[in-house]
């Protein structure tokens, strides 16, 4: 029994101290993490990058940090695409990579090698719009336009994946597309109107 | 490119604005989108605590990223004239001195700027920039400071407050709303570029060009006419683009110590702090009514924060004052400075917040007396004269707002009884609130260019940020000119064009529809003078009396005394018509009161075991004057009404009160009403003109929208569920254990 309370004693010293070392460990691989972060300075990586970008091959050089959205406005001057939060939140950005509709402000630019993606610029079929662009447009489907592009590349994925049998079930699976100016009337017109 | 997309000419356009195009096909240019040689960008970089002063700042490792250019802080940047001393700076009122004091006023205050080739370069290099404080301490606990923050007379009192003290009913309750942001989808961006030594050019994202060029000519001492502003599209304001903020000038600042153009586009997070907010607000309403339900008096008392480094004072009470007949009147307010950033007006200032108060504690007085809120509201509105300045309205159709509204939810099928229509633990409930707004005007001008094949430019350098205001110009001039919408271009949202005022306080369309009135008469004019070369009948004529038609000009009806623009032109070698007019509100304003309004009418369904608040339908009807677009307009109102929905039950800009900081400050912390948090709202006009407002006989709509929704949720809530819920937002956890 004694041994026993001694081993325990020991034991829990032992494990006290262990706990403590580790509790002080954080703090300074956390300090050490920082001061590594001051020290080494990492050069950019550039890296090339192959995509279709509304039906034309783009041969780019990307830094390896640069987002399909920055890299189609900043670099492309695609600007067709917003950025509206570039944390996934607002929708702005979406675009469609290989026909599917997704946010790139989440997708880095080297991601997207040998992929298709369509931008709003993209939609059109020459002077002729897509019926979706018609729509917004006769449905007035926006007030300042900012989210407009992301909202009709979400439209039309929206039509295609079939998710517009109510009203309800449009606003749903549109919900990921914000509008500050509350157009929302609109927008639920325009793909009312082009589901039928 | 201009408003219109020149660029993409379609084979069949559909019919609607006319920058729709531009808007669909992702073709319009907002701020940061435009292409400059040599463009360089900027990132900010914020302090992190609330209140101190800057003891040094770590720029070293920044200045070693590659691709940097400058790091620009307080102790390096080049010197803003009008911030050359203290003195000077408090003469400026431009609020925050950016980067020219070492006082940190609120947590995120800018301290240093990275200046890099690409955004990834600057964006990295801000992450390494640190600094040393020393902290001082902060208060940013609205909660705990309001109380101390003394409340004084707002405005004239009416009557007496003894008066009314022994009315049969009365309710008196407190209300509170937090701190909401406006968040328009486009961040706030500046490309500042200066062009020659005192020579500026901006793409900037505001709601005044003019606005924004008289605050540079001012800071940097230069003639205005040297300053180009352009925002030619601008991602919605809301009212945070009505003052020039830090991070514009800071755009600006950095183009002067780089001698390049810089681009500085606001992260989500920063439009949290650095370019206002609606602040968090405290109000006391008291009000009486006799038996017959005739209001006796009204006590509206009200707190709002602001900033350490500024003053802002939104005028909560000021609603108080407008809609109904009080005999007995006191408004009493009071600002509450925190150690947070600057708030600004929000859609609907002041009177937004101040409307909530009132028509939820007229809510609960129809309750008290048992009279049907409609009709406590009719019998109690001012729809004579402006109970404040004692002028007569020029139109107030308040009352049709509310009898239109009702007949459209049918409120008739509204039970007075609390829970009464009941579907297991979802109950049902009506609400209605009326808002209200004075129906403003300013001094602007307007410019026509015209072209031998009978086109013409329509143009002013007030914004459009979303409100439709290009299409209701091409409205109005084809309206009096009687050249077709084809052959109407528009241009707008730059300072090199004719001067209009912000786009702010719903005066847009007012302010600029005068203008375009005047243009248009200018140009008959014009014209006239050289068809009376061709005919002598222009010899004395008034511009009523000319008809243009897309060839040529006529007297009185189409095609009678008929000349061609083609003889104009060729007889007087011309190539371009141009003309410039202005318009301003005369003494009719003297004379007459303006407002416009709306009545907000809803019906929810609350889950009394979740608190979970469905709005089932909003119908909201308005009184603009004369609709000058129907379809903008109604677009206009039912999205303002989906800002109420915000306001209402979820938007809440938290703070921090230990770390002095806002938290949750990006769109998933920070929530407003998705698509699926809506109903399709129903919106109706009453459609009549007030042919004193100006030319077009409308009433500027932007404001009145959102005045009076979230406090008909509010009191729809109370009939679903019998709660009084006086804390905005109103959500779950409220209607739980409220």
């Amino acid at each position: 029994m004694e041994r026993k309370q001694s081993f325990s004693r020991r034991f829990f010293l032992k494990t006290t101290s262990f706990a403590g070392a580790l509790a002080l460990i954080p703090p300074k691989a956390k300090a050490l993490y920082t001061e590594l972060k001051q020290r080494l300075i990492p050069t950019k990586e550039i890296m090339p990058l192959t995509v279709t970008i509304n039906k034309k091959a783009y041969e780019v050089k990307a830094d390896s940090r640069t987002t399909l959205l920055d890299l189609l406005r900043e670099n492309l001057h695609l600007t067709g695409t917003k950025k509206g939060c570039d944390h996934g939140q607002c929708g702005a950005c979406t675009v469609h990579i290989d026909g599917q509709r997704v946010l790139s402000c989440l997708t880095l630019a080297v991601m997207t090698t040998g992929k298709n993606v369509t931008t709003i610029e993209g939609l059109a079929d020459g002077d002729k719009l897509h019926p979706m662009q018609q729509a917004f447009i006769e449905c007035d489907g926006f007030q300042c336009g900012y989210c407009t592009p992301g909202q009709i590349m979400s439209a039309v994925a929206c039509v295609n994946e079939g998710h517009t049998r109510s009203v309800a079930e449009i606003k749903e699976f549109m919900s990921g597309n914000l509008c500050r100016c509350g157009a929302y009337n609109g927008i639920v017109e325009s793909i009312q109107k082009v589901a039928i | 490119m201009g408003f219109f997309d020149d660029t993409i000419s379609l084979s069949a356009p559909p019919e609607g604005r006319v920058e729709a195009t531009a808007k669909v096909t992702g073709s319009g240019k907002y701020s940061a989108e435009y292409e400059v040689a040599s463009l360089c960008h900027a990132v900010l970089v914020g302090s992190t605590i609330p209140a101190g002063i800057i003891k040094s700042i770590n720029v070293g490792n920044a200045r070693q990223v590659e691709g940097v250019i400058d790091v620009i802080t307080h102790l390096n940047r080049p010197m803003v004239p009008a911030f050359a001393d203290e003195a000077k700076i408090k003469e400026a009122r431009f609020g925050l001195p950016v980067f020219h004091t070492d006082k940190i006023y609120f947590k995120g205050q800018p301290i240093a700027m990275v200046i890099a080739e690409t955004l990834e370069d600057a964006t990295y290099a801000a992450s390494l920039i640190t600094a040393e404080y020393a902290a001082d301490q902060f208060n940013v606990d609205f909660e705990k400071s309001y109380k101390n923050a003394e409340l004084k007379t707002a405005g004239k009192d009416r009557g007496t407050a003894d008066s009314w003290a022994e009315t049969p009913s009365v309710v008196e309750a407190e209300y509170t709303i937090k701190n909401e942001v406006h968040n328009p989808m486009e961040m706030h961006a500046t490309i500042a570029h200066w062009t020659a030594e005192n020579e500026l050019k901006m793409f900037d994202k505001n709601q005044g060009v003019n606005n924004v060029q008289r605050m540079f000519a001012k800071l940097y001492n230069i003639p205005a006419e040297k300053i180009h502003v352009v925002s030619e599209f601008v991602g919605g304001g809301f009212g945070s683009g009505l003052r020039v903020w830090p991070h514009c000038l800071a755009a600006v600042i950095g183009a002067k110590a780089v001698k390049r153009p810089v681009k500085l586009v606001l992260t989500r997070p920063q439009m949290f702090t650095l370019v206002g907010y609606r602040p968090e607000s405290w109000q006391k309403v008291k009000i009486g009514a006799d038996n017959s339900g005739k209001f006796t008096g009204i006590l509206h008392q009200a707190r709002h924060a602001t900033c350490v480094y500024d003053n802002f004072n939104e005028g909560i009470t000021r609603i108080a004052r407008l809609v109904y007949n009080f005999a007995n009147l006191r408004t009493e307010s009071a600002t509450v400075p925190l150690n947070l950033s600057m708030p600004t007006w929000m859609r609907g200032p002041g009177d937004c917040t101040g409307d909530f108060a009132i028509e939820s504690a007229i809510d609960e007085l129809s309750y008290k007396l048992n009279i049907d809120p409609v009709q406590l509201r009719l019998q109690n509105l001012a729809l004579e004269k402006d109970p404040d300045s004692g002028k007569k309205w020029s139109t107030n159709f308040v009352d049709e707002c509310i009898k239109l509204a009702a007949e459209k939810i049918q409120w008739q099928n509204r039970k007075a009884a609390i829970g009464a229509i009941s579907d297991g633990d979802w109950k049902t409930g009506y609400g209605m609130a009326v808002g209200m707004w004075n129906a403003g005007r300013s001094n602007a001008s307007a410019g026509i260019k015209m072209l031998k094949d009978g086109s013409i430019t329509v143009q002013t350098a007030m914004t459009d940020i979303g409100t439709g205001t290009g299409t209701a110009m091409q409205n109005i001039a084809k309206d009096a000119t009687g050249i077709s919408k084809e052959k109407i271009r528009i241009e707008l949202g730059n300072s090199n064009l004719p001067p209009a005022p912000s786009q702010g306080g719903s005066t847009g369309l007012s302010s600029i529809s005068g203008a375009v009135a005047a243009a248009v008469n200018a140009l008959k004019m014009k014209l006239a003078g050289f068809a009376a070369a061709e005919n002598d009948t222009y010899k004395n004529v008034v511009g009523a009396d000319i008809i243009l038609s897309d060839n040529g000009i006529s007297y009185k009806t189409t095609n009678q005394q008929f000349v061609p623009y083609s003889v104009i032109w060729e007889k007087n070698n011309l190539q371009v018509l141009e003309v410039e007019a202005s318009s301003a509100p005369g003494d009719e304003r003297k004379q007459l009161a303006f407002c416009s309004s709306a009545a907000h009418f809803c019906m929810v369904k609350v889950n009394t075991k979740t608190g979970k608040i469905k709005i089932e339908k909003m119908v909201c009807a308005a009184d603009g004057g004369t609709i000058v677009n129907e379809k903008a307009a109604a677009n206009q109102i039912s999205g303002a009404v989906v800002g109420g929905i915000g306001m209402a039950l979820m938007e809440e800009q938290l703070i921090d009160p230990k770390l002095g900081t806002a938290i949750g400050n990006d769109l998933a912390g920070y929530h407003f009403a998705v698509n699926a948090d809506a109903p399709i709202v129903e919106v109706i006009f009453v459609n009549k003109p007030d042919v004193n407002s100006n030319p077009s006989g409308s009433k500027g709509l932007g404001e009145v929208g959102i005045i009076g929704a979230a406090a008909a949720i509010a009191n729809a809530i109370y009939n679903a569920i019998g709660k009084r819920l006086r804390d905005l937002p109103i959500t779950p956890d409220k209607v739980l254990m409220g």
